[in-house]
């Protein structure tokens, strides 16, 4: 089934089977591999991707319902080099482990922040509420998102980028 | 030790380090990195650390038992010390000055201000070589560079950008994905496989019936498992297969009997731990890429060698031929000690003639990974006139805790860690009991020494409670160890342990000693009038000995206390006849963004004079008995069955009849 997504900005062709989900087309068609497998249904918040400005699961939403609809990967949060602050804030608080929850959570948080510049602590909770970390950083993934939120407010009136 | 096989200066003057350790999660990366960043003189960016390749590091045993920075930093320090020495020699033969005159800075050498040369120049003719001598003078304190400071992980933009390589993102050309079909219960043999519907779906390349192993290979994961799901397949069980239960003795006193018999007070109590799974959020995968002439494993592995040698032997290769490259790995916290998804890979990929990914789904993962034993743990104490422990008897009932199956040899070490009390006691006698069970058990983060440690030291508090005594002053009476007694002081301390709480709410202590590190913990916890248990602040005070990276220690003890109160609230893997009940996130749930603490108070206390020791388990270690005995001091019950659920709680809490 020919498809057209907009995934970090750019339109990318695919052929995926019919049913396939968001996950193994980011995956395995297109080679962004930093969205990552976790549970196939949508339980642990390891593959999230931002869908029109939500943090959604992609291993449980179908390929075909996402073209016309702007995809954002953990790789697409960067500008070039410059680092998301969210990202920038996850570096600095260390707020990781093993690291393979961590892009799931970072998209969660960039989620959060662009509908909400100054989310309190249980808001944050909440918003990253479906992203489990067994390694156990919840504490310095909340006190990150908080970073970034104060990085951001500084930066007057600029919203967050969600990619380029 | 050959320094070769440790440390290259590469052309542009850049270090690589090599250890057969591997990273997932712990930060041995980056304690490596410091450690070589500092004897040689360079910044830490300078030092490329390389892990777990066979074909480029020493011979390792594996990572288990937080031992990499206690066995490593030694190996790794006096390297680089000699590298660096070495590197002087040539550039006093360069500069035609004196060793003595010369010094590092920056990965040059010079005389002061003078002419100097880089260490890139110092090897371009020929790499450095030699024995490395055991009494290698290393760079006094005065002059630490990287060692005590705090640094985040060295891979940390690979993994916020994504570029991050786990097993399962490995991508060489012509890979294709496998699947397995599995026995309805563990150690089923398939012994008539029908594979015509399976050949005829689309994409699938091969079917494999192999030994023990039923699977397919297909261009697309999704067409693997239908046709794995469309094989037809006889499966033979095995017979219950006869197995003994192993006694170790593991302290043994005359006289623990007479002593208990003639005591003031005595007490028991018997706990119990539910199995629990390891729970990595990524399952297990692996890509092999079998060859005529040899093959390359990428997987994540607690055993990079002994992983080689399981893949060589399931597809008849020599083991040589085979070369094992750990990836970035989902912490897996012991799981990966057994080689099962890379053999699966491995032969598959032989006869598919492809390289092979094999991913895991969650429920394979939750169902047929090996699992935390259970534990039922029997203790009666003594106490003389004058509330002194006078003796100990402990029955620890468990099953084997390592992949390589049973093995008296190690039990003691094994599923007997941590079961002999690090408190001074006249008699005592402490027998490991391990027993057989129809689940998959193997390694998990600090083998038995979590179970251990929330029995010995929920009722230890018991036995402080029953002789009207403070459990801090009661362990304090206990213990001649200077250092444990200095993490216990400090920690009730921070946390203001003994104060007076709110009604519901209260404090809990414990600690432990755990291959040489100290740790001792304060649980703030609030019982609801449901019995729900929430952990609100947790003080932790950890010596590790010399630390390398005390955000990394701070790190890696404040995730072993989040995980650790989430084994305690929640989880149980329920089985029946072997086979697993809890499959799902549903069913297994674990600590989730809100069920995390307040806060973690991690406070790092080393002692820069004594040997690094691991932090990756012990700050898990006391953290069950912590939050049990803060439950107690919130609300009188005791609770000694692990989860610590409502319903217990509220049982534990009424009043006995």
């Amino acid at each position: 089934m020919r498809l057209v997504l907009t995934v970090n900005g750019a339109r990318r062709e695919v052929d995926p089977p019919p049913a396939a989900p968001l996950l193994s087309v980011l995956r395995d068609d297109l080679g962004l591999t930093g969205t990552r497998f976790g549970c196939g249904s949508g339980q642990c918040g390891a593959c999230y991707v931002i869908v029109d400005g939500r943090a959604v699961a992609s291993c449980l939403m179908p390929v075909r319902q996402t073209a016309d609809r702007e995809i954002t990967t953990i790789e697409g949060l960067a500008n070039g080099e410059t680092l998301h602050p969210v990202q920038e804030a996850f570096i600095a608080e260390d707020a990781m482990q093993c690291g393979y929850c961590t892009s799931g959570m970072i998209i969660s948080a960039a989620a959060l922040l662009a509908r909400d510049a100054a989310p309190d602590e249980a808001a944050i909770r909440d918003a990253l509420a479906g992203n489990l970390c067994r390694c156990g950083v919840y504490g310095r993934a909340i006190r990150a998102v908080q970073r970034a939120a104060g990085t951001m407010a500084v930066a007057v009136g600029s919203p967050p980028a969600m990619h380029r | 030790m050959k320094l070769e096989e440790r440390i290259r200066i590469e052309p542009d003057g850049s270090v690589t380090a090599f250890s057969g350790k591997i990273e997932f999660g712990q930060g041995i990366r980056t304690a490596f990195a410091q450690l070589v960043a500092n004897e040689l003189d360079v910044p830490v960016e300078r030092v490329r650390v390389v892990l777990g390749d066979t074909a480029q590091v020493p011979f390792d045993f594996g990572t288990f038992g937080s031992n990499s920075v206690a066995q490593e930093a030694p190996a790794l320090r006096l390297a680089a010390a000699f590298a660096r020495r070495s590197l002087i020699r040539r550039a006093s033969a360069h500069l035609g000055l004196p060793a003595a005159r010369l010094d590092t800075r920056g990965g040059t050498i010079g005389d002061g201000d003078g002419k100097r040369v880089s260490y890139a120049d110092l090897v371009r003719d020929a790499p450095l070589t030699g024995a490395v001598p055991d009494n290698e003078p290393l760079l006094p304190p005065e002059r630490w560079g990287s060692i005590g400071k705090p640094l985040s992980r060295v891979e940390a933009r690979d993994i916020v950008t994504g570029r991050a390589r786990y097993s399962a993102d490995v991508r060489p050309a012509r890979l294709a994905r496998g699947a397995i079909a599995r026995p309805p219960a563990r150690g089923g043999r398939a012994t008539r496989v029908d594979d015509q519907a399976a050949r005829a779906m689309p994409g699938v390349i091969a079917v494999v019936h192999d030994g023990d192993i039923v699977g397919v290979v297909a261009e697309r994961e999704e067409q693997a498992r239908a046709a794995a799901d469309a094989l037809e397949i006889d499966w033979e069980m095995p017979k219950s297969e006869p197995s003994e239960t192993q006694v170790v003795a593991m302290r043994e006193d005359a006289g623990t009997d007479a002593a208990l018999a003639s005591a003031a007070l005595t007490r028991s109590a018997t706990y119990t731990l539910p199995s629990i799974a390891s729970a990595s959020i990524g399952p297990s995968a692996a890509v092999v890429d079998v060859r005529p002439d040899g093959a390359t494993v990428y997987a994540g592995t607690h055993r990079p060698f002994g992983l080689r040698d399981a893949v060589a032997g399931s597809v008849g290769l020599p083991k040589e031929s085979v070369r094992v490259m750990p990836q970035m790995s989902s912490g897996t916290y012991g799981r990966s000690s057994a080689p099962d998804v890379s053999v699966e890979a491995a032969v598959l990929s032989k006869h598919a003639r492809r390289p092979v990914l094999v991913q895991w789904s969650r429920a394979e993962e939750f169902a047929y990974s090996p699992s935390r034993p259970e534990a039922v743990l029997e203790v009666t104490a003594g106490l003389d006139a004058s509330g002194n422990m006078v003796a100990w008897r402990y029955d620890e009932h468990t099953n084997v805790h390592t992949a390589a199956g049973p093995d008296p040899r190690v039990a003691a070490m094994t599923s007997g860690r941590n079961a002999v009390p690090p408190y001074t006691i006249p008699s005592a006698r402490v027998v490991l009991f391990v027993e057989p069970t129809p689940l998959r058990t193997a390694n998990f983060r600090s083998l038995a020494a979590a179970e251990n440690v929330f029995a010995i030291e929920s009722f230890v508090d018991e036995l402080a409670h029953a002789s009207q005594q403070d459990p801090l002053a009661f362990r304090l009476r206990h213990s001649g160890d200077p250092r444990l007694r200095r993490v216990m002081e400090r920690v009730a301390d921070v946390s203001g342990y003994g104060k007076k709480l709110p009604a519901r709410r209260g404090h809990g202590f414990a600690c432990t000693l755990y291959h040489g590190t100290y740790v001792a913990q304060v649980a703030e916890v609030e019982v609801a009038a449901s019995g729900a248990v929430r952990v609100l602040r947790v003080w932790c005070v950890v010596d590790p000995g010399l630390v390398i990276n005390p955000d990394g220690v701070r790190n890696q003890v404040e995730g072993g206390i989040q995980q650790s109160a989430s084994w305690t609230l929640l989880e149980e893997l329920r089985h029946k006849n072997g086979r697993v009940a809890t499959t799902s996130w549903d069913t297994y749930p674990i600590a989730t963004f809100r069920d995390a603490p307040e806060s973690i108070a991690v406070l790092v206390e080393g002692d820069s004079g004594a040997p690094s020791t691991g932090v990756g388990e012990p700050g898990a270690v006391p953290t069950p008995a912590a939050i049990a005995n803060a439950v107690f001091a919130a609300c009188g019950a005791r609770v000694r069955d692990v989860p610590l659920t409502p319903q217990r709680v509220r049982k534990a809490a009424q009043p006995v009849a």
